[in-house]
């Protein structure tokens, strides 16, 4: 699907590429149905959670070095701010560099509502330009501005020339999607369209799209074998950098959901390829992964080289530990981008995935074509019961009891402790490196291992907390509250 | 003391319902009841002939200039015959929200305690069509029970009344809002009285008043007047009192059954359209 750069605003993720939040069924079910065109979301008559996008998109913006994000809407839309400066702060410190993102709520108020804001948002606009200096400024939108039809475009075209910076208006209305992967998609369009130059030359760089870069040094001297240097977006970035990521050789990115846009976005414009293969976790994704780079970047001897010297380090030992998780029964609940990924890799160490819930689902990438790692269970065989739930804890919980399996994954850390209340041993897959590669494969199997091993504080846990389900839901099916079902 | 009657006036833009709801003010008002108008339109147009012009700081300028510590009086003036004028104003065209506006001035005006014991009536002269739930404000949360649409033999003006009928249909089941019948402002169309008499029993309601056309209302809105204060023993004058005192005696009050297009298309080409149609040229 072509992307349009010249509209600042995008289309949801349901919309573009007929993204889900609601189903029920097997895996190769829903790659069929995704296959044939069939696939229909389900609606909850009673939804539990829900995350807002913009916090997504303005989360990744606001990790970009030295910029400003102007949140025009009312204060309490600017919750995420907090969490936003503290998280740049943390990670530049880590990092040993300084990042002076300023991030500004305009405290639109009921006056602002009626009358609209767009003259006070201009004299914002340039007020921070000159009280902060930032590399670039992002203008963005919120529910309150979205109903009025606030006409932020206009008001970013008019101080564009009074601003030497790139400035971009982002259009991130909490309400257009319930899928707050979209705000991934919003940050990258405006990303794409107000700092990405066109490529002057091409230099030895791989865009690297991930969270939090915790695995920098160790990628960058991976890298370092095949003479490339992985470029980390967009935590840290700084605009300079980010202005070159055309001139790439290449992009990847540590998660589908994460990467799908950009990675697609610089390959339409500006011709740099998007390895699309299944993620480097585990070895079979590792091995695939490293080798669609050597392929893309011509550098296939040197990734030959590399994975035949380190599969002699690590494969024996990752073969030894298998034998000890060979039999184990998991439910995992991530985001898409790495459910099916992780659900590969626990079938790799022997671990029976016995379901798999994604928190939405993407019926085709931007190229049309379904996500890699479900392609790759389905050509070897492997099934299993998977669900579409953004978060629905309910049905984490109606799973759990069900199939009573010796381990819980998830990439949300409210969500294993809900698994930990209710006995069940739980791995907290927080770094999005975990399982990265053969050494992290080895790590992550350690720490699966570690978990089962000793159950006690799982088990003394369950015995003193009283969960606030009863025996009727957890005797109910775990579509109860889908609508149109099956 | 009679009950407070509370009366919003909808219909198809450019109808005539400020012009209407005006006039009949002026009847109201020869009848020795207090009024107070309430415009709810961005345009702050609804209580020009009553100030003599648009003498009026609305009420979103005056919170916006002057913050929402105010007086009464900042917001209101005395018109014509004692009447008490308000306008809620709004943002200019293409920006902002007004059906938020709306909301805010109403409960301003609440606030600052405009409903005051010895009004008789107040009457919100509503913008076009009820475009968002802000428009609908007058008729939300125990406002205005009684309303009345202009309308007139026109296709368009029928079908926006139609269209608001189904909002107060909406209104009608929790709120208690009732339709207090069709005030036809004549265009002098084809066989207009039938139609609208037919329109209306169709609605679940009645053909309150037939006003019929005049060019005297337009002399008298040029010279900023009521037609009862220009001209008083106009006949239009007489009909305008006419139009009020039906008003203070209708006793009727519906809960209106809005028709489907096909159906208002059907009684158009039933009471819509003379024997001799076709005869028309320019």
């Amino acid at each position: 699907m072509a992307l349009n750069l010249e509209s600042s605003n995008v289309a949801t993720r349901e919309n573009r590429i007929g993204s889900i939040t609601g189903y029920i069924g097997t895996l190769s079910d829903l790659a069929n149905q995704s296959g044939c065109g069939t696939l229909k979301g389900c609606s909850r008559c009673f939804s539990q959670s829900s995350t807002c996008l913009s916090s997504c998109a303005l989360g990744q913006l606001s990790a970009i070095r030295d910029v400003a994000i102007i949140h025009h809407g009312p204060a309490g839309c600017s919750v995420a701010s907090a969490g936003a400066y503290y998280l740049d702060k943390v990670m530049a410190k880590k990092r040993g560099i300084t990042n002076n993102t300023v991030y500004v709520g305009t405290d639109m108020n009921e006056k602002d509502t009626i009358f609209g804001s767009t003259e006070a948002l201009g004299k914002i606009i340039l007020e921070v330009n000159k009280r902060y200096s930032p590399k670039a400024i992002f203008v963005t939108s919120s529910c309150a501005t979205g109903i009025i039809g606030e006409d932020i475009d206009s008001v970013v075209d008019e101080v564009r020339e009074e601003i030497d910076v790139p400035i971009a208006a982002v259009h991130c209305e909490g309400f257009k999607s319930r899928i707050w992967a979209t705000g991934f998609d919003i940050s990258d369009h405006a990303v794409l369209s107000s700092i990405v130059q066109p490529p002057k030359q091409k230099r030895n760089t791989i865009n690297f799209k991930n969270f939090y870069e915790s695995a920098r040094t160790e990628i960058i001297e991976i890298f370092k074998n095949f003479d490339l240097e992985p470029v980390f977006l967009y935590c840290n970035s700084s605009v300079e950098e980010l202005s070159h990521i055309s001139e790439s050789l290449a992009t990847t990115c540590i998660c589908g959901t994460l990467g799908n846009y950009l990675g697609n976005g610089l390959e339409e414009k500006y011709g740099v390829p998007y390895v699309r293969t299944i993620n480097p976790l585990g070895v079979a994704g590792f091995e695939t992964w490293l080798r669609e780079i050597g392929k893309v970047t011509d550098r296939s001897e040197k990734v030959e080289k590399y994975i035949e010297e380190q599969r002699a380090v690590y494969i024996p030992k990752i073969e030894e530990i298998k034998k000890e998780l060979k039999g184990l029964k998991a439910v995992l609940g991530m985001g898409p981008g790495y459910t099916f990924e992780v659900s590969r890799v626990l079938n790799e160490l022997g671990i029976e995935v016995v379901w798999a819930l994604a928190w939405h689902y993407d019926k085709k990438y931007e190229n049309g074509d379904v996500p890699p790692s479900m392609e790759y269970l389905l050509e070897h065989d492997v099934d299993f019961e998977t669900s579409v739930a953004d978060q629905q804890n309910y049905e984490v919980m109606n799973i759990l009891n069900k199939y009573q399996p010796d381990l819980y994954l998830s990439r949300h850390p409210g969500s294993t402790v809900w698994a930990i209340k209710n006995g069940t041993p739980a791995v907290y897959v927080a770094d999005e490196y975990m399982i990265f590669g053969y050494k992290h494969t080895l790590e992550f199997a350690q720490s699966v291992l570690d978990s089962i091993h000793n159950r006690s504080f799982e088990k003394n846990l369950a015995r003193r907390v009283k969960l606030p389900y009863t025996d009727w839901w957890y005797q109910q099916n775990v579509d109860e509250f889908l609508e149109n079902r099956r | 003391m009679a009950e407070l009657r509370q009366i919003a006036i909808y219909g198809k833009g450019g109808i005539g319902k400020s012009t209407t709801t005006q006039n009949l003010t002026a009847g109201l008002v020869e009848h020795g009841k207090k009024v107070m108008v309430v415009g709810c339109d961005p345009k702050a147009d609804s209580t020009r002939l009553l100030l003599g012009g648009l003498a009026q700081k609305t009420v979103l300028d005056t919170i916006r200039d002057e913050g929402e510590d105010i007086e009464l009086d900042r917001i209101m003036r005395e018109g014509y015959g004692g009447t008490r004028c308000v306008e809620s104003g709004g943002p200019e065209p293409g920006v902002g929200c007004a059906g938020r506006g709306i909301i805010t001035s109403i409960n301003m005006l609440e606030n600052l305690g405009a409903y005051t014991d010895d009004l008789d009536y107040v009457f919100y002269d509503v913008l076009g069509d009820v475009v968002c739930g802000g428009f609908a404000m007058p008729i939300r949360e125990g406002k205005a029970k009684e309303i009345y649409i202009v309308a007139s033999g026109e296709m368009m003006a029928l079908y926006a009344a139609n269209n608001i009928a189904k909002g107060i249909k909406r209104y009608a089941k929790t709120g208690g809002v009732r339709i207090g019948g069709i005030i036809c402002n004549s265009r002098n169309v084809d066989r207009e009285l039938d139609l609208l008499r037919a329109f209306a029993k169709e609605l679940g309601t009645q053909l309150l008043y037939f006003v019929p056309r005049d060019n005297i209302v337009q002399r008298a809105e040029i010279n900023k007047k009521t037609v009862i204060e220009y001209k008083p023993d106009s006949n239009q004058a007489k009909e305008y009192r006419n139009l009020a005192e039906a008003v203070i005696n209708n006793t009727k009050f519906d809960i209106p059954t809005p028709m489907t297009q096909e159906r208002l298309e059907e009684i158009l080409f039933e009471f819509g359209l003379m024997d001799s149609a076709d005869d028309y040229h320019i």
